[in-house]
């Protein structure tokens, strides 16, 4: 890429390189993001907050801060933050707790906390903090990964920080990304496969199963608003006016789309049809308005996207810079396979933000902090060795 | 740490994690292939119909007209009132103005204010000053709209035939009813696209289908008539004390319909109020619709009577018919006839004497009809009542026509043929009985009365002509000839005397029935005329129910269809070419 022309020049700096294409995705998923975030919340937020760019404004604030933080981070060597990893973990731990007595509750969950003026979300903290601590450990441990006891070690320890997302923020997907993320890092630090097969045969299995007892059950009384759910996932329109409403409103928005789209802004289903559609349904006005071809052309920039980490995760120059890119490239692809599944249906709904498109400071903020970790491990990549 | 490559399984691995991703990815793809291409049509109409609000727009309903072409239904602008609930900003102001004007009580209209529903109806048929009015008020959330009522100009003329229509411009009784098809029109829709409060998206633009208004209904009905023979039923009706009166007039050539009067009558305009002299304080609602469907009864198609002498017509014609009297037969009238172990009195108690077959009807004597009658015999009797179409209904354009109640064949004995000969023991309508008389004096063509005649939209142009069955030779021409000849001698000598007109020709027969059970002392009274004897143009009847003092047809019916002869004769410019 960037690198053909800065061979010639053999100045100290080109030596080293600059991961451009990254940051253009990035931008451009920023600025595409913006627009479909105006898009889809302006009639609300005029209806709401008599200002049609209520919610694009605290998100411009957050990406601008966000992007300034990348720079930030961009620039720091990333081994700079090994040191960190293991406060990292603490810290993740102790402002999850700090939730109980501090957490402001927003329809029925517990998710923020308030610091100085600041909204954050304790679980965006945790799955930096957990990416940060895994790709530590597994550094210091070298070659003990590879035996029963350094495995389930690595498995073992993000499990209370799951549990913790989970139970105290009541929030799963989450959880389930963050837990995501642990295996995946696992998964490339292990020169076994077996074991991961296993594991994922033993997961959907135990997936099928839940189904199937929920499915099966002949009163879903006492079972909790999550077997509601399975069911709601099954024939969203029985559900219709309970757990299957958001489902179905975003599945109208995306069949009403059809191969073109009807042109930005004419969106139908985002005035006031589907409930806050510019946070996880946001996909399904992207659908309505853009078409096929436009949610084809975000999910090929997400496929880019996770192209360019790998490339760099593998050409990192040590192991903790490429477990840091995978730790990334995990948490970006989970969140995207995840939200899109959510959206047509595909997977039981569960709350995942699109990344870098859905509205939400917290979770752009801490995306564009990974992303300059990934610039950083990007920087350290001698040119002469690629 | 050491700058060494990252071992190569892990490169492989970081690759297997892209792949497995970008797999994943395209699984999501292929779905929203699915959604977006093959669901498409399926769920873009779900979301449509969820997008898209219906409106109505209210077809005017056609006019009525009578035969000179004047308007007797018509329609008013009236407003009504809804309010939305989402748009409604100053929920106390609406209440208060509502309450106010429309007149309602605060607790019903908070109620409909507060009620979610995406538009709630306030109040309907309300004038359109007040609409106005409301509109001006400039309330968000309340929507007037403007709608139809119908109005009747001539109030309570005719009431009992056009009938009204409700709330939904339906029509409820009357020709409204049997004309609805032609008179409702068809209603437009207006299709808005709005947001998930009901607010209407204007960039969306609407689509519109405009109404198509109700044809124009043409009646054969005169309003002069009407109006005339309404006077004289009122007339007759308060100097008898009477219960009610009908009076029907019709052309006996093609069964037009030129007045049917029940009176009393109501208001066409306000349909639902009682009579004056009716106190509707604590009645049921029950009780209430039942008194109102009392006073919308149409006496004349809706109720049946024992005709009394009246019906002697059908029996004399049956007679000549079969050959079984001619006008010189001669009868003895000793007063009374005895049938098998009964004695049928005569009104005469000293009886008629030695009378032939005219002079019989003229004194419209009971003993005489009662041996035509067993002369022809019950199977022949009920042939005859069958030919005449006495056992159909007449097919009138209007709802609810009574059947004939009547014995069956086999229950008929001489006591029961001789009862039916005179006009007793069997019941019909009013209508029934115009139309048989009609059918026999107009050359024996059965005809179907009517009012409508002719469908057209409202600039005239003709859309429907209305035709009505007609069956030919019930009886024969000369029977019908000699029919006229003896029931003009009826009014010329007999006992139609008070019926005669100067200078025309009238036809016709009185009758003075019990009403049952006997002994009540309550009579019908009835007289049925029809003029020029010798060619029928106009055949009227009037029947006064229960009239107190003297209750004889011929002294209290009869001069109300002379009166009525006296001005609508020369009115139809039926002229006697005799005179």
């Amino acid at each position: 890429m960037a690198g053909t022309t800065g061979r010639k020049r053999r100045k100290e700096q080109s030596e080293y390189f600059f991961d451009y294409s990254l940051l253009f995705i990035v931008l451009f998923l920023l600025g595409f993001g913006m627009i479909m975030l105006y898009s889809t919340s302006s009639y609300q937020a005029a209806q709401d907050f008599n200002d049609s760019a209520y919610w694009l404004k605290k998100q411009i604030f957050a990406v601008v801060l966000g992007l300034i933080l990348m720079i930030i981070t961009a620039n720091i060597p990333y081994q700079f933050w090994r040191k960190f990893a293991v406060i990292g973990y603490i810290v993740s731990a102790v402002l999850i707790l700090l939730i109980i007595p501090f957490g402001r509750e927003v329809k029925g969950a517990k998710r923020w906390i308030y610091i100085g003026g600041i909204s954050l979300q304790p679980a965006e903290v945790a799955k930096l903090g957990m990416i940060l601590f895994l790709a530590s450990l597994i550094c210091t441990m070298g070659r003990s990964i590879r035996n029963m006891k350094g495995f389930m070690l690595v498995f073992a320890l993000p499990l209370p920080i799951v549990l913790m997302v989970w139970k105290i923020t009541q929030n799963l997907s989450s959880a389930i990304i963050i837990l995501g993320i642990s295996v995946l890092m696992l998964f490339v630090a292990s020169p076994d496969y077996k074991k991961f097969i296993i594991m994922g045969l033993i997961g959907l299995a135990g997936a099928a199963l839940v189904v199937f007892v929920i499915v099966t059950a002949s009163s879903t009384e006492g079972m909790g608003f999550r077997s509601e759910r399975i069911l709601a996932w099954l024939d969203p329109e029985a559900y219709a006016s309970g757990k299957g409403f958001q489902t179905l409103q975003g599945l109208y928005a995306i069949g009403s789309g059809g191969i073109w789209g009807k042109g930005l802004g004419q969106s139908m289903q985002k005035l006031g049809f589907l409930p806050e559609a510019q946070n996880d349904m946001i996909f399904s006005i992207i659908c309505e308005e853009l078409g096929l071809f436009g949610a084809i052309a975000i999910i090929l920039m997400f496929i880019l996207l996770i192209w360019r980490l790998m490339v760099i995760a593998n050409n990192a120059p040590d192991l903790f810079g490429a477990l840091l890119v995978v730790g990334v490239l995990g948490h970006i692809a989970i969140q995207v396979i995840l939200n899109i599944g959510v959206v047509t249906n595909t997977i039981p709904n569960t709350g995942i933000s699109l990344p870098f498109i859905s509205y939400g400071g917290s979770s752009v903020m801490f995306l564009l902090i990974e992303i300059g970790l990934c610039l950083s491990v990007a920087k350290r990549i001698q040119l002469k060795e690629l | 740490m050491q700058e060494a490559k990252n071992k190569t399984y892990i490169r492989k691995k970081i690759v297997v994690v892209f792949f497995l991703c970008a797999g994943l990815l395209t699984l999501l793809f292929v779905r929203l292939l699915y959604l977006m291409v093959f669901e498409s049509v399926y769920y873009s109409g779900l979301a449509q119909r969820l997008h898209e609000r219906e409106r109505s727009i209210k077809a005017a309903r056609g006019r009525i007209l009578d035969a000179n072409g004047a308007v007797i239904a018509d329609n008013r602008t009236v407003c009504t009132v809804s309010v939305i609930h989402n748009q409604v900003k100053d929920k106390e102001r609406v209440v208060e103005v509502l309450c106010s004007e429309l007149g309602l009580s605060e607790e019903f209209v908070t109620q409909r204010v507060e009620k979610y529903s995406a538009i709630e109806r306030i109040k309907s048929n309300v004038d359109k000053e007040t609409g106005d009015r409301i509109r001006e008020y400039n309330l968000d959330g309340v929507k007037v709209d403007e709608d139809y009522k119908r109005y009747y100009p001539y109030d309570s003329l005719a009431s009992k035939v056009l009938g009204f229509t409700g709330a939904d411009n339906q029509g409820i009784i009357g020709l409204e009813v049997i004309y609805e098809e032609y008179l409702k029109g068809m209603e437009g829709t207006i299709l808005t696209v709005t947001d998930a409060k009901g607010v209407e998206v204007s960039e969306a633009g609407e689509s519109r289908i405009e109404p198509v208004n109700g044809n124009d209904l043409y009646l054969s009905l005169d309003m002069n008539i009407q109006s005339y023979a309404t006077q004289l039923a009122y007339q007759a009706m308060e100097t008898k004390q009477a219960d009610s009166v009908s009076i029907l007039v019709m052309n006996p050539q093609n069964g037009e319909l030129l007045a049917m009067v029940n009176v009393p009558e109501f208001d066409l305009n306000n349909p639902y109020e009682l009579p004056a002299d009716t106190s509707s304080e604590g009645l049921s609602s029950e009780k209430k619709q039942e008194l109102l469907n009392r006073m919308w009864r149409n006496g004349c198609i809706n109720d049946t009577y024992e005709p009394g002498s009246t019906f002697k017509i059908i029996t004399a014609a049956a007679g000549l018919e079969e050959g079984v009297v001619t006008p010189e037969s001669t009868f003895s009238c000793p007063g009374f006839v005895m049938v098998e172990d009964r004695k049928i009195r005569c009104h005469k108690v000293g009886g008629h004497g030695g009378q032939n077959f005219i002079q019989a009807t003229m004194n419209s004597c009971n003993p005489a009809f009662v041996t035509v009658g067993l002369r022809l015999g019950a199977e022949s009797y009920y042939r005859y009542f069958k030919q005449f179409g006495l056992l159909n209904k007449t097919g009138i354009d209007l709802p609810g026509e009574a059947g004939t109640i009547m014995h069956k064949l086999e229950n008929i004995g001489m006591v029961e043929l001789a009862t039916i000969s005179f006009g007793q023991s069997f019941q019909i309508t009013p209508i029934q009985l115009l139309t048989t008389v009609s059918s026999i004096i107009n050359g024996g063509n059965r005809v179907t009365p009517h009012f409508g005649v002719k469908v057209a939209d409202s600039e005239g142009n003709l859309v429907s002509e209305l035709n009505y069955p007609v069956t030919e030779g019930i009886v024969s021409e000369q029977t019908s000839e000699t029919m006229r000849m003896m029931l003009e001698m009826v009014v010329a000598e007999g006992g139609g005397k008070n019926g005669q007109v100067e200078g025309y020709r009238i036809g016709g027969k009185t009758a003075t029935s019990q009403t049952l059970p006997r002994g009540s002392g309550k009579y019908i009274s009835s007289f049925l005329g029809f003029a020029p004897a010798d060619d029928p143009q106009v055949i009227a009847v009037a029947i006064i129910n229960n009239p107190q003092g003297t209750y004889y047809g011929g002294q209290i019916a009869a001069p109300v269809v002379r009166q009525l002869f006296e001005n609508i004769l020369p009115y139809l410019d039926i002229m006697d070419y005799n005179g």
